[in-house]
């Protein structure tokens, strides 16, 4: 029996939103068909893990079971030999009777708290253990993944759907099994004690699987079809709220309160009919219920009144009626539950089943220490086949050399950075870092020489501390206000209200975009890497502020290897080489004074900042 | 509670007529126990066939007609809560769209979100779970305990004196639940704020090579989720459990007590029987009970979440605005006056009524939210069509100065004239529909590019769309890409770069061929070249344009530059006349252009 109040106290399962891009009733067909068995397996093996208590727990199922058979069976009993007649049940008197009717009802009620309680501890570690291994195995995922999906799709199946199989191993898994067990076990009794009254109640069977039938053919695709609009409304939501700043600005409030309105009713209309037919079942098997309370109690009343069965028959008949029809509903309420959660669980383990970024090879070795010569020769990579973003681009970085970057938007400037961090691996040619082809280093050894200032700033919910000691974890207080007063974020912590405390909410909000960018700063300086990327790093940092870290980054880059990005020519002027990428291609290549002599795109481009200014006068 | 019953008068009739139907189906249920004990007091021991057939038919028919009713109370229950959630969500949703910026930002927008989806579905299934079921579990319980007080007062007594006793118990346990269960959700939003965080920040962490550290944190977070939902489901699992041991009990004591009746003949078989029956049903409803109460609470807080928003007043400058259009007579004849004019003057671009010339006088500003002054005595003014670059430092208050201009934000103190007429006076709508506004966050829409472009002027027509993107420098980029306008842009615009999805939203503000434009730092990603050429086809249409840049390669030709510091006007004046007297100034542009070619200039 389902506990009502574990039920209620469940979160309300959120909507799944859908998502969009796999509408295609291919990929629909395949997610139902093919990997049920296959989802089922792989939960038990989770739940696998706790055979003992599993078996404890199926053990209690057996005993309630027969316990709950026995209890309207005694009444019945009780009913012919002590109320209505003068019999015995083994010869019991009256007292002890009820002393073992008392026994039954006691250990019921205990097996059945021992079954759920221990279940649900099964259940949560098995839950706990999944969310572990999802959430290190998306940490695997190669970055690619996460760009192609929708994160808010991705955040719906880390946390709706393991919500969803949570709740439903809690409950679900036990009852569905002590079900089966008393329906067989009701169904054996009753026709010991009356084959004849045991046909009449199975008359509502076929009339209940017809009912069924009918029902759950029609809500599958009002479900379906509900989700979707549910999806996307929610989908609309989101970004409409997301981006109200937008839509302020651009007086546009009419407009999304239309297009609103218009998902809003199509979520009606879906809905109203899932709900109405998918509410008919309930009433259904109430109904076939009362109808074979009818047929038990009335013909059951003719055969008594013809001596073929006893008072006590009927009221067990009656009881048991009740308690066969229970597990069948309980079957169909948690029927559909369990189709969701286990769809859930398909698509937690789909993710789990995608592709890890290319495991390091066998032979890949973890270096202590690197110096940070960097070469690359004649490297070539395409994001998708077919398609070339960087080809044949040959240089050579010596060790503490700072290297800028310079091209046009989508030259391939990000591209290269990501080839030498291996979050992509080129397709032709070879880079290697100290000699040493980088795919034969492990890719986490090798990032951990390098750290990252990125274009997009990213900030953790936490204090500003906590937020630079992301660079290296052991770091000491001190260490970490020496790293910020580096980067120039010293002073601007501290005319915060809480300063190094200031807890950062999601995203960074409350801080400008600009000591965003600080606060990454003072996180690279403090991991001491000896390869630092600036993708952009001060794009969106005012040139006052530029000027004053500039003698910080100057510091942290002296004696690293550096590869700078940026769009202000004048901020790598200093860098011993640069390389011009246009079109995926390497350009020009040599230092400032090399490349204005040479006349060719770069002093063009360098020029141009002059030309223009002459154009201002 | 009122909300919904206000939201639920409409579907009155449905809800009443679902309720009715409810309460057929009971009675036909509660009848039951006390039919058999008819047939078996009655019939059975009389050996009367008559009487078992009359009840047994009564049986049926009750059963037919309860299932009969019982669609109908879905039907009914469906159509009232369905259109009570798509009611209450288009108010919360058009509530929410009428709200000023300033007073959106008092929420969180995720906290929104959940608002007009969880809390309405929430809602929306209790009130289908009330019409249906819940209403029915008291009058289960209440009726079953009346009923075997009629069929026999004394056994009944039993049940009477029990069931109050477990309704203690359930509550008790349910408050106490209650706590726990809020504890559970506590850490499921931990847990489900850590995978929120690795998700957004998945790059830096893979860079900073803090995998280890990150499944470290999740692992302890999902195990205190663990721990507290293993201990609040022990707590509830322990309910079901109790209530069947009291009500066995309770049974017991009917069989005991009927027996001693029946032989001295206060009581008949089919009697005991009958409340033997009714406690069984009671346990049912007991339990059930508890998870009513649960989800009315859970149902009671939604609306308060919903209520809160419904609720919310708009800023004061909204309210004038209401004012203002209440005033409707004067201000509609002074946009048509404006209209006028302005058809006269721009020669028919559009139909913005709003010229663009723009004057703040000492105008203070702070965030609702904050103490922290962010603008204090700013004062400049600049003409239709003239171009003023905005420079400051890092939180100098640029982003707060332009956000002021489309009344996103109301100032504190001053004022801002909008072609020498008070913000205030101008219609919000109006004013907006003739900027352009491009935040320095990048906020693209899911949907084509064509269509994101579009998304400044719905009815925009595709060559107007064309050449926005033209004079966005983002043309070019659109047509290589193989759908070309088609090309869809998935949540934020993810598959373009920084650089392009800024020129994309700068081409959404030009489409609306905006009296004012304001460029909120929104050419940081793109390189040298591209920023000059987009300046430059600027200049080619005649629009107000703020324009907050680091780089004195775009001050240049603005005909007036403000340098703020720390929310404070420091210098303001063409470029020569800051040349001479800024010193900030003349620093930056030092930084920026070697000496020699500056002194050369």
């Amino acid at each position: 029996m389902p506990n009502a109040l574990t039920e209620a106290f469940r979160q309300p399962r959120p909507p799944v939103i859908a998502d969009p891009t796999k509408a295609s009733g291919e990929y629909k067909k395949k997610k139902r068909a093919k990997n049920m068995s296959g989802t089922l397996v792989r939960i038990w093996k989770y739940l696998a893990r706790r055979k003992l208590k599993l078996g404890l727990v199926l053990f209690m199922v057996l005993i309630s079971s027969i316990l709950s058979l026995l209890g309207p069976y005694m009444i019945g009993v009780a009913v012919d030999d002590y109320l209505g007649g003068d019999g015995t049940f083994w010869g019991l008197g009256w007292g002890l009777f009820l002393v073992v009717l008392g026994a039954v009802y006691l250990l019921s009620p205990l097996t059945m708290f021992l079954q759920s309680i221990w279940m649900i501890e099964i259940a949560q570690e098995t839950v706990y253990r999944m969310r572990v291994d999802l959430f290190s195995h998306l940490h695997k995922l190669p970055i690619p993944f996460f760009g192609k999906r929708q994160q808010g799709e991705l955040m719906s199946r880390v946390t709706n759907d393991m919500e969803n199989v949570s709740g439903t191993l809690n409950s679900s898994a036990i009852q569905i099994f002590s079900s089966i067990l008393i329906l067989f076990g009701t169904l054996g009794v009753m026709l010991a004690l009356s084959p004849l009254l045991t046909l009449l109640t199975f008359i509502v069977v076929p009339l209940m699987a017809i009912g069924m039938r009918w029902i759950t053919r029609r809500t599958g695709p009002l479900f379906k079809e509900r989700q979707s609009n549910l999806g996307d409304l929610n989908g609309y939501i989101e970004e409409t709220l997301s981006g109200q700043r937008i839509i302020k600005a651009f007086s546009q409030e009419d407009r999304v309160k239309r297009e609103f309105a218009q998902r809003n009713e199509r979520i009606r209309l879906s809905g109203f009919w899932a709900q109405t037919i998918s509410g008919m079942i309930p009433k259904l098997m109430n109904s076939l219920n009362n109808l074979s309370f009818a047929l038990v109690a009335g013909i059951g009343g003719i055969l008594a009144i013809n001596g073929q069965v006893t008072i006590g028959v009927i009221i067990v008949f009656v009881e048991y009626a009740r308690q066969f029809t229970r597990p069948l509903n309980d079957l169909a309420n948690q029927w559909n539950t369990l189709l969701s959660a286990i769809a859930g669980a398909e698509r937690v383990f789909e993710i789990m089943d995608e592709e890890v970024e290319n495991k390091d090879e066998g032979q890949a070795s973890k270096l202590d220490k690197i110096e940070g010569a960097v070469k690359f020769e004649d490297v070539s990579f395409g994001y998708d086949e077919g398609q070339t973003t960087l080809s044949d681009i040959s240089f050579e970085a010596k060790p503490g050399e700072t290297i800028a970057l310079v091209g046009p938007t989508g030259a391939g400037k990000t591209t290269l950075i990501q080839l030498l961090s291996r979050f992509y691996d080129a397709s032709g040619g070879r880079i290697t870092i100290d000699g040493r082809e980088i795919g034969s280093i492990q890719r986490e050894n090798l990032r951990s020489h390098m750290a990252f200032v990125l274009q997009d700033t990213f900030l953790f919910e936490g204090t500003i501390r906590e937020n630079i000691r992301y660079g290296r974890l052991d770091a000491t207080d001190e260490e970490i206000e020496e790293a910020a007063k580096l980067a120039n974020a010293h002073s601007f912590i501290v005319r915060l209200q809480d300063g190094y405390d200031k807890i950062l909410n999601n995203g960074g909000g409350g801080i400008s975009q600009g000591q965003k960018q600080l606060l990454a700063i003072a996180r690279a300086m403090l991991a001491d890497p000896a390869i630092l990327v600036l993708d952009e790093a001060t794009s969106s940092i005012d040139t006052v502020t530029e000027i004053k870290i500039q003698q910080g980054l100057q510091r942290l880059m002296k004696g690293r290897t550096s590869f700078v990005i940026a769009h202000r020519l004048n901020t790598i002027r200093q860098a011993d080489q640069i390389l011009v990428l246009k079109d995926g291609g390497l350009l020009e290549h040599g230092s400032h004074d090399e490349l204005l002599a040479l006349g060719g795109f770069y002093s063009g481009l360098y020029n141009g900042q002059g030309m223009q200014e002459e154009a201002g006068d | 509670m009122s909300l919904v019953f206000a939201f639920l008068k409409k579907y009155r009739a449905a809800s009443l007529l679902a309720l009715l139907m409810m309460v057929i189906e009971l009675a036909v249920e509660l009848a039951q126990p006390y039919l058999i004990s008819k047939i078996i007091d009655d019939g059975i021991a009389n050996s009367d066939l008559g009487v078992v057939w009359m009840w047994g038919g009564i049986l049926i028919v009750g059963a037919v007609f309860a299932f009969a009713a019982g669609i109908a109370s879905s039907f009914f229950a469906s159509f009232a809560s369905q259109g009570f959630a798509s009611d209450l969500r288009e108010t919360l949703y058009d509530k929410v769209q009428s709200f000023s910026y300033s007073v959106f930002s008092r929420f969180a927008t995720s906290s929104l979100i959940t608002r007009m989806t969880g809390d309405v579905t929430q809602l929306q299934d209790t009130i289908f779970m009330s019409l249906r079921f819940m209403t029915r579990v008291p009058l289960v319980v209440v009726g079953s305990v009346v009923m075997a007080m009629v069929v026999n007062f004394k056994l009944g007594l039993l049940l009477a004196l029990t069931v109050p006793l477990l309704l203690v118990f359930v509550l008790w346990i349910m408050r106490r639940a209650g706590s726990m269960f809020k504890n559970v959700q506590k850490r499921l939003d931990k847990v489900n704020g850590v995978i929120q965080e690795n998700l957004t920040g998945i790059r830096l962490i893979r860079v900073f090579v803090r995998m280890k550290h990150e499944n470290g944190r999740f692992a302890a977070s999902s195990g205190k989720l663990m721990k507290n939902t293993v201990s609040a489901l022990r707590l509830t699992e322990t309910t079901m459990p109790f209530i069947m041991l009291v009500m066995n009990a309770a049974i017991v004591a009917v069989l005991w007590f009927g027996r001693a009746d029946i032989a001295a003949g206060g009581a008949t078989v089919g009697e005991v029987v009958a409340v033997a029956n009714y406690a069984l049903r009671t346990i049912g409803a007991l339990s059930a009970f508890s998870w009513i109460a649960v989800t009315f609470s859970r149902a009671g807080a939604s609306a308060q979440r919903v209520k809160e928003v419904l609720d919310t007043q708009n800023g004061e400058f909204e309210q004038n605005r209401a004012y203002g259009q209440e005033n409707g007579a004067s201000a509609a004849a002074f946009a048509a006056s404006r209209a006028e004019r302005s058809h006269r003057a721009a020669g028919g671009t559009g139909n913005a009524v709003v010229e663009g010339a723009v004057e703040f006088r000492s105008v203070a500003f702070k965030y609702p939210t904050s103490d922290i002054k962010v603008l204090e005595d700013i004062s400049f003014r600049i003409g239709a069509g003239k171009r003023v670059a905005i420079m400051g430092a890092t939180g100098s208050g640029k982003s707060s100065l332009v956000q002021l201009i489309p009344h996103l934000y109301d100032r504190d103190k001053g004022e801002i004239r909008i072609d020498g007429r008070s913000i205030d006076e101008w219609d919000t709508n109006l004013l907006r529909r003739s900027i352009g506004y491009v935040p320095q966050e990048v906020l693209l829409f899911t949907g084509s590019i064509r269509e994101n472009i579009a998304w400044g002027r719905e009815e925009a027509s595709f060559e107007e769309i064309e050449e926005a993107a033209k004079i966005a420098q983002i043309h070019e980029t659109v047509e290589k890409l193989p759908n070309g306008y088609e090309t869809l842009l998935g949540q934020r615009g993810v598959n373009l770069s920084g650089g392009q999805k800024q020129r994309l939203s700068i081409a959404r503000a030009l489409v609306r061929r905006p009296a004012i434009l304001i460029l909120d730092d929104s050419t940081s990603a793109l390189d040298l070249a591209t920023e000059s050429r987009l300046l430059e086809a600027l200049e080619d249409i005649s629009c107000t344009t703020f324009l907050i840049t680091q780089k004195i390669s775009s001050t240049r030709a603005a005909d007036l530059i403000l340098l703020l510091d720390e929310g404070r006007l420091i210098a303001g004046g063409t470029h020569d006349e800051l040349m001479r007297t800024s010193e900030l100034y003349r620093h930056i542009h030092e930084s920026q252009y070697e000496q020699g070619e500056a002194l050369h200039a």
